[in-house]
């Protein structure tokens, strides 16, 4: 026995090694190059002088880049609950006996794949031309104008347009995760009188808690760093409203000549994600372990 | 066995997925001397590839690449921190340029003849756009654009209005324009760069030429400079659409087309745009005029192509004999025909009709640069514009202008400060 | 008798409210396919306008964008790149995500299966520059180069999802194999790697969605050769003075039909789940 639990972890040891030399040469060691450029007045290019921690002194009194974490934090939390609900939901309803299901499921996945000039173009007209004319139509005020031109109303542009592209991969996720719940359940379920609502609270949810923590994770990450949508939508208008921290680190950094400061606001973010997602697996992983 | 397999598949795999690589790289190394250009203005594309076209099938010693990619500022940054200089860059003449040069990336290229054909406002131009004043010449100013006002001819003639050359006579025809019906401007503000075009265009009259400058030096404010600039600007929003802050650069440039206004604050570069819409429209420019009187009226151009050879390029003489094909007057014409531009040599060219009200101050040389071209990109003073014009309060934006400048520009005038003072030491 | 009757019903509503759903979706396609089949002058702002069929349905606007982007030459790329990440992501993930989901146990595992998760919330353009510079210094700024740091980038997201889809796979599979003496290798191989269908065709859709669409990497990694992929070649659609969004749309539409496609394959295999059957 001893002898086999050996070679398990020798195995895995070989599995682990080469992997992780390559993700540490591609992922670490440039993460590493790229926080130097923190503690520079680097413009990405040129020569460059050591500036200690100003850079680092100067995020926390900047209030561009306050705004832009205070934004981005109420996008991602309200966006992540948008879209975690609905494609439960969806995956739910494209995962029961339905007719055409794979037209269904090829259908709610097109808007993950249309590139993001198209998007940008027609959910701007959207906002911008239709929502208003119906406004018109229907005499409700609040939408008469464009709730894109408007500094207070624009981030709910933002995460519809984050939720309507993002809900197709999630409902992925989550049916591939049903995927797993054995027939066996249900038919036992079935026999105890659960249906609907309590048969999904009771025996489903439970059993595709992992890929409901993943899905959490995967999307408060990508809600963080939001980027493609911002660009494609408002590029961080009207007044500035709408700055993400990646559009703000991309911008200033990589266009513009703020590239040391901005690397310094990186490398923040990234402590600010990384302890806010290990916070959320730790929890979702006690919640494992009480079912 | 099977790991054994599953091995040699993925080593077959990916060796087939080099093959094509390998292929792609070392060509042409028939003995002629390559020259590699990359330049910023992807719209240019099509011209550039005709260049590249006559080039080489006139010049047996020299071969020339030309790309024009989208987002060349990120490539060419790209490329030199990997120290992969193309021979020549094709940049505009803005902030980007003031940092290559203070970059020492550039060359001198103030030996090479074509030097004595430019304009001479273009070359001081980009003197001006060094941060501290450095020796020698680094871009050879190609085309320019200008900015001010873009106006439906049809619609003017129809109406008998007339070209206004003041501030005041600006205002009454926006009323007479108004009072008939039709809007007189359209904005894109949801686009925050289009905020600049206005700005940029009434401030070549309204603040001194080099107000970035004064103020590195400690010398002036931009709440003492911008005021009046400021002012004018928010009395032209009634002029325009109800929310111009809804609309995109693309919604206004198809409004303009389809006659919904008589007047768009635009640059010349908008024209293709325009004309994709409505290729029958009529489009002709007058100058901005943001003054009171009519003397000190002046033209907002810049230049919006030009070419620097970079330190790393290998052969000089290669590159001059490009940039010689390049700044022929032939070639020349033709990106002015397709690009609706001004050229930044002298020379008799035929300009395009939408240029018919700026040629008199673009032949006597009377213009001047956009204030924007000194402005850091990261400062995002489109941004702070569009901020201004939603809330309309000029006191904030302009405090907000002094202190964001000072902060974003904290290292340029610790340079222009000890360059001061160690010219002030020589003397 | 009752049961059933009771799943038709509520299967009904489900179909209602999935057409209903279904026009969030509708809508933004025929706005994209109407508006890749007209001329530029034929956009306006009216809404009326913008929604009318094109005036001849011609496939102008198509050639000529599949001639701008040098269509065949840029979706070889496309396919190849896509094609070569998840091929070697779901090999090489796979097998990161069974050796961290079976040892979560052990605190060595548990930290490397932190510390690679958590290379997911590094923002790209803090590794841009350095990317840029050690890819060029290691001879990597071609294609291979941005494969490999491809199955870099996605290793995190993909390693969470095989790890987590370990959790539901009995350990009972692989002790069966043991008693005969296999070795965890080839265990892995020919019990694991197959039962992991549904999550490799999860892992395929996903990779590969976000690859197709990928500018920034081949951008960055390749800039200054004259190969292209798909988004690299529609970059020229667009430009801050102009955009021709009627070629622009033409080729997305274009460029879409790949991708669908092999979701839809992929999708029969995320149906399928063999995990139902083999545990029993």
């Amino acid at each position: 026995m001893s002898k086999h639990e050996n070679e398990r972890k020798r195995t895995f040891l070989l599995i682990t090694i080469p992997i992780l030399a390559l993700f540490i040469c591609f992922n670490t060691i440039p993460l590493i190059r790229g926080a130097m450029y923190s503690f520079t007045n680097s413009r990405g290019f040129g020569s460059h002088d050591w500036v200690g921690l100003r850079n680092y002194i100067d995020l926390f009194s900047d209030a561009r880049v306050g705004k832009s974490y205070l934004f981005t934090i109420k996008l991602a939390l309200v966006t992540t609950v948008v879209v975690n609900v609905l494609s439960l939901i969806l995956a739910l309803g494209l995962n029961s006996k339905i007719r055409a299901k794979g037209f269904f499921r090829g259908a709610y996945f097109l808007p993950n794949i249309l590139g993001a000039l198209v998007v940008g173009y027609i959910f701007n007209y959207f906002f911008t031309y239709i929502v208003p004319a119906l406004a018109d139509l229907t005499g409700i005020q609040a939408l008469g104008s464009s709730i894109l031109s408007s500094p207070s109303k624009a981030w709910i542009g933002v995460m519809i347009v984050c939720a309507w592209q993002a809900i197709a991969m999630n409902t992925i996720i989550y049916i591939s995760g049903l995927q797993t719940v054995p027939e066996d359940v249900y038919e036992a379920g079935g026999l105890d009188g659960a249906t609907g609502w309590k048969q999904f609270k009771h025996l489903t949810f439970p059993l595709i808690i992992p890929f409901f923590s993943i899905n959490m994770v995967l999307c408060v990450k990508n809600f963080l760093m939001v980027f493609d949508q911002i660009i494609a939508l408002t590029k961080g208008g009207p007044a500035q409203s709408t700055e993400s921290i990646s559009y703000l680190i991309y911008n200033n950094g990589m266009s513009g000549g703020q590239f040391g400061f901005q690397s310094a606001n990186a490398v923040v973010f990234f402590i600010v994600i990384v302890v806010i997602s290990v916070a959320q697996m730790k929890f979702s992983s006690s919640k494992e372990e009480q079912l | 066995m099977r790991r054994k397999g599953a091995k040699s598949l993925a080593l077959a795999v990916s060796l087939a997925a080099l093959a094509p690589f390998v292929q792609g790289c070392g060509n042409a190394s028939d003995g002629r001397i390559e020259v590699e250009i990359v330049q910023y203005k992807p719209e240019a594309a099509n011209y550039f590839k005709t260049v590249e076209e006559a080039f080489n099938a006139s010049h047996k010693d020299i071969h020339l690449t030309i790309s024009s990619p989208n987002d060349a500022m990120a490539i060419l940054k790209t490329r030199f921190i990997r120290e992969d200089y193309p021979d020549i860059i094709g940049i505009g003449g803005d902030i980007n340029y003031s940092y290559f040069v203070d970059a020492d990336i550039l060359a001198d290229i103030s030996g090479y003849e074509g030097m004595q054909e430019v304009n001479e406002g273009y070359l001081e131009i980009a003197e001006a756009l060094e941060l501290v004043p450095v020796d020698g010449t680094y871009i050879l100013p190609y085309a320019a654009n200008a900015a001010g006002i873009l106006y439906n001819r049809e619609m003017f003639e129809e109406h008998g209005w007339q070209i206004p050359e003041t501030w005041d006579e600006l205002l009454a025809l926006c009323d007479e324009i108004a009072a008939e019906g039709i809007l007189p401007f359209y904005f894109g503000f949801k686009d925050t760069w289009t905020c600049l075009a206005p700005w940029n265009a009434m401030a070549v009259e309204l603040a001194p030429a080099d107000t970035t400058k004064q103020v590195n030096k400690g010398q002036t404010t931009f709440s003492a400079e911008y005021s009046e600039l400021a002012e004018k600007y928010m009395a032209l929003l009634p002029y325009g659409p109800s929310d111009p802050f809804a609309y995109n650069y693309n919604d206004a440039c198809t409004a303009f087309a389809r006659g919904e206004s008589a007047m768009y604050p635009i640059g010349s570069y908008a024209a293709p745009q325009i004309l994709s819409v409505n290729p029958e429209l009529k489009i002709d420019s007058f100058v901005m005029p943001a003054s009171d009187g009519k003397e000190g009226r002046t033209l907002n151009s810049g230049i919006d192509l030009g070419f620097c050879v970079t330190k790393d390029c290998k052969n000089k003489e290669a590159a001059y004999e490009v940039l010689n094909f390049l700044y022929a007057d032939e070639t020349l014409q033709k990106y002015i025909d397709a690009q609706t531009s001004v050229p930044c040599k002298k020379g008799n060219f035929q300009l395009s009709s939408l240029l018919d009200g700026m040629t008199e101050f673009i032949e006597s040389g009377n213009m001047t640069d956009y204030q924007d071209h000194y402005y850091p990109s990261e400062m995002s003073v489109d941004a702070l514009l569009q901020t201004f014009l939603i809330e309309q309060d000029k006191d904030a934006f302009l405090k907000n202008f002094d202190t964001s400048w000072q902060r974003y520009n904290r290292d340029i005038i610790r340079m222009v400060q000890e360059y001061e003072a160690a010219q002030k030491k020589a003397k | 008798m009752k049961n059933t009757s009771t799943v038709g019903k509520s299967n009904k509503t489900v179909m209602v409210l999935l057409i209903l759903g279904l026009s969030t979706i509708i809508f933004p396609l025929y706005m994209t396919v109407v508006i890749a089949f007209k001329q530029p002058s034929e956009m306006t702002n009216s809404i009326s306008g913008i929604l009318s069929l094109p005036k001849v349905w011609s496939l102008d606007n198509f050639r000529e964008a599949m001639e701008v982007t040098d269509f065949w030459n840029s979706l070889k790329n496309s396919l190849l790149i896509s094609g070569l990440t998840v091929g070697l992501s779901i090999l090489i993930h796979s097998l990161m995500g069974y050796t961290l989901g079976r040892n979560k146990s052990s605190k060595f595992y548990n930290f490397v299966y932190l510390f690679i998760v958590s290379g997911m919330f590094v923002p790209f353009a803090i590794l841009m520059m350095p990317l840029a510079k050690q890819t060029a210094e290691m001879g990597l700024a071609n294609w291979f180069g941005v494969i490999l740091l491809y199955v870099v980038f996605y290793m995190p997201m993909n390693v969470m999802l095989y790890s987590g889809y370990l959790t539901n796979i009995p350990l009972a599979l692989e002790e069966a194999a043991r008693v005969d003496g296999a070795s965890t290798w080839l265990t892995y191989w020919k019990i694991i790697f197959p039962i992991m269908r549904p999550m490799h065709a999860t892992v395929a859709v996903i990779t590969a969605l976000a690859v197709w669409n990928d500018v920034m990497t081949p951008l960055i990694i390749m800039a200054g050769s004259s190969e292209n992929t798909l988004p690299l070649a529609q970059l020229n659609f667009q430009s801050q003075f102009g955009t021709n969004y009627n070629l622009a749309f033409a080729s997305y539409l274009l460029s879409l039909i790949p991708i669908l496609v092999f979701y839809l394959i992929c999708q029969k295999q995320i149906l399928n789940g063999v995990v139902n059957g083999a545990v029993k």
